[in-house]
């Protein structure tokens, strides 16, 4: 069984990138489940197509220690396991401890057990791995492998620099190593070729260019992921190879972290290149990714 | 010698070592076992003793059930001080914040008990998950009508002394909140006695006999309506002063009530604090009642006194208290039994304090600062300390060297201010050094067998 942890900037797309990927993988042939890691409980609605998700939190506080693995994990689609932590409304409590409790009930419930057969577990977090709660998915024995969503917009790529700063730290105790950036794109200039350098420079690859569609929209007001709602359109291609990407991927490494003077250098090189007067080719050009493969490459399996 | 951990070397200070140096005021070393409580045990402790207050501690059950009843402190009314209440914070409490049982509970307890004010205690865990404890405290005094006050006491914020000075803010907004009319212009406030034993109705009566209104007690045999007139009062005598300094400042600054630093324990210290007060006053007449009182109180219990004396005259004391204050009367007090102090340490003493306690003691006399359970055990063996006196964390470290120990702590039920507090005193060590138990001790079979 592999444990994936999907991070990335607030409203990158995570909850959606992580779904339609798992509708593929299921479509492979996968049984997967999915583990929403965030207090709006909103990671697995269109694998359920809607439907209210009872959350782990809240089916603890009114059934007390009677909790049944079926009261907190629905069949979604494509016979995914779906669960959401859930966790306190805005503004009171601890969030973090609450993915704490509900990730330790999932354990103590056996919904990780062998014979259940998991090929895949997803945790889809927080945006912003604000305490140590948030970083519950990638401690010693949980996720092994994480993939950041990042796009080309430059607080997108300052975020996905700091969780990798976050998977050094966890990385070094246990071991958790980065798989890959997915670039969710938002049509930003250069964007491919900035987030593949982005991906060399920390020491990864960018696993899969998600273009920007609004199939993807439009599935998503049906309550659907893309493979769903249409699994002929061009989109649903392009979750099938970033499953494709994810399952025969073998790179998993421990990221080197941006200096912020990189990271600026970085968008200056690529997003202001025309503003500069310079040959907007010309520097993505430059770059040679047949060097870009890590020194710090670890074999999987 | 006894072993120092490196970073505490300027913490442990030997009179006649030149020059005077001692470090003091800061957190205790890491690895360092300290004596010290935690801030919300500071809050707790100063606090408690008002009586007609609801106190609500506002975390996990341990808070509340460590500290509960922690003094021997003493009402003449109302019990409800005595009583721990707790929000009894349990994980889905922290996961889903704990404001909405807060005000529950403060609700129920208020009809339940018709309490006059209520204190909120807000612990680590109430200050790790950002419970608003302010807008539920104010939430609870309008549906209520009755002050509902905050005290930020969260365990992680500092040191004892820090709950201290949250006590003393809590009080603070009480204070001014009612009206003075009536108060007579020869009027105290009593600052930092916690009626341990009733102490505080024999200093009240002190005063009164000398012609002096005793306003409020803050916090000992406590009353919330005291406490709001408490600005009326023309002096505040302030005892405890590493608990009750801050409020005796701020008031000052506020209502310009001057304060004088006083103790109540021993001879010489309580007839020192009764003539500084007449002193304030310029009252002929009050002066005059004081030296009545001293003299007859004093001829009372001298010759009892001087009775223990006979027995324990020359027998060695070590001291580690709280505050150094109180240190300075135990000083004096051993000194009226003949007895030689040869340690003494204190958990909050500033500067000042030691500078002062040095002057006090005798050559060679150990003078620590923060100590833990290993210095004092050794410093103990050194000296070859006959009576130990300290609060409950230190009467295990005496016991087990076989040295006898006084219990000079809150959690006492002896009196021992006031003139009578110092008969009880002697009596108590008197009591303890002549018990045969210490010739059974390992320290003086070795002794004998030599």
């Amino acid at each position: 069984m592999r444990k994936v942890a999907i991070y990335g900037k607030g409203g990158i797309g995570k909850s959606t990138t992580t779904q339609n990927t798992v509708a593929a993988l299921a479509e492979m042939g996968k049984k997967v489940m999915v583990v929403g890691c965030d207090p709006k409980a909103d990671s697995t609605r269109l694998l359920l197509g809607g439907l209210a998700q009872r959350t782990v939190l809240d089916t603890l506080r009114d059934e007390g220690e009677e909790v049944d693995l079926d009261d907190i994990r629905r069949i979604g689609f494509g016979n995914t396991y779906c669960t959401e932590s859930g966790g306190p409304e805005p503004g009171v409590g601890c969030a973090g401890r609450g993915i704490i409790t509900s990730i330790n009930l999932l354990e103590q419930l056996g919904a990780y057990k062998e014979s259940i057969g998991l090929d895949y577990v997803f945790y889809d977090v927080l945006g912003d791995v604000v305490c140590g709660g948030f970083a519950m998915p990638i401690r010693e024995g949980k996720a092994q492998e994480i993939y950041i969503v990042c796009s080309g917009e430059m607080m997108a790529m300052y975020a996905a620099n700091n969780i990798c700063k976050g998977i050094v730290k966890f990385a070094n105790a246990g071991g958790v190593r980065l798989g890959g950036i997915i670039c969710n794109s938002r049509k930003v200039d250069n964007e491919r070729e900035m987030i593949e350098e982005l991906a060399r420079q920390l020491g990864t690859q960018m696993i899969h260019f998600v273009p920007r569609d609004n199939d993807v929209q439009r599935a998503e007001i049906n309550r659907k992921t893309v493979i769903h709602w249409k699994p002929t359109c061009p989109q649903a291609d392009e979750y099938r190879n970033l499953a494709k990407a994810m399952d025969a991927n073998r790179m998993f490494v421990i990221p080197k972290p941006l200096e912020m003077s990189a990271l600026e250098k970085l968008l200056m090189d690529f997003g202001l290149a025309e503003e500069l007067g310079q040959d907007a080719d010309a520097t993505p050009a430059e770059i040679d990714l047949a060097a870009a493969t890590p020194a710090n490459t670890l074999a999987c399996d | 010698m006894t072993d120092i951990l490196h970073e505490r070397e300027r913490q442990v200070y030997r009179k006649g070592a030149e020059p005077f140096q001692i470090d003091c005021e800061k957190q205790s070393a890491a690895g360092s076992v300290s004596q010290r409580a935690c801030v919300f045990c500071g809050s707790r402790v100063v606090l408690y003793p008002i009586a007609d207050a609801l106190h609500v501690v506002h975390g996990p059950i341990g808070c509340a059930s460590y500290t509960w009843d922690i003094r021997g402190a003493r009402s003449s009314g109302p019990q409800l001080h005595r009583l721990s209440f707790s929000t009894d914070l349990q994980e889905m409490d922290v996961i889903r914040g704990g404001e909405k049982k807060l005000f529950a509970a403060l609700c129920e307890l208020i009809d339940a008990h018709h309490p006059k004010a209520a204190f909120v205690y807000a612990t680590c865990i109430a200050g790790i998950i950002g419970d608003d404890v302010n807008a539920i405290c104010k939430q609870a005094s309008e549906a209520k009508g009755i002050p509902v006050l905050p005290v930020h006491s969260e365990g992680f914020k500092g040191t004892k002394k820090d709950g201290y000075r949250a006590a003393c803010e809590a009080l603070f907004q009480l204070i001014g909140t009612a009206s003075t009319e009536g108060i007579v212009p020869t009027s105290v406030n009593i600052l930092g006695d916690f009626n341990l034993a009733g102490e505080i109705w024999m200093i009240r009566e002190y005063f009164e006999r000398m012609g002096i209104e005793v306003v409020a007690c803050i916090t000992g045999d406590g009353r919330v309506d005291d406490i709001r007139r408490a600005h009326g009062a023309a002096l505040n005598l302030v005892q405890c002063s590493g608990s009750m300094m801050y409020l005796a400042k701020s008031m000052k600054e506020r209502w310009g009530t001057p304060f004088l630093r006083v103790s109540y324990f021993g001879i010489e210290d309580m007839a020192q604090a009764l003539y500084d007060t007449a002193r304030f006053f310029k009252d002929s007449e009050i002066m005059r009642r004081t030296q009545e009182l001293v003299h007859l109180e004093i001829d009372k219990v001298m010759p009892q006194i001087n009775e223990y004396r006979r027995d324990v005259r020359g027998k060695k004391a070590g001291i580690y208290v709280g505050g150094a204050f109180k240190a300075f009367s135990l000083v004096r007090a051993l000194r009226l039994l003949d007895m030689k102090t040869v340690l003494v340490g204190s958990q909050t003493g500033s500067r000042e304090d030691y500078d002062q306690l040095r002057e006090l003691c005798d050559e060679g006399t150990i003078i620590v600062d923060d100590s833990n359970p290993l210095e004092l055990a050794g410093f103990l063996q050194e000296k070859e300390v006959d009576l130990f006196i300290g609060g409950v964390k230190e009467r295990p470290i005496a016991y087990k060297l076989g040295v006898g120990f006084c219990d000079h702590n809150h959690e006492r039920k002896e009196a021992l201010a006031g003139f009578a507090g110092m008969v009880n005193f002697a009596r108590e060590v008197h009591s303890t050094m002549m018990s045969p138990v210490w010739q059974f001790t390992s320290r003086r079979r070795k002794e004998m067998a030599v």
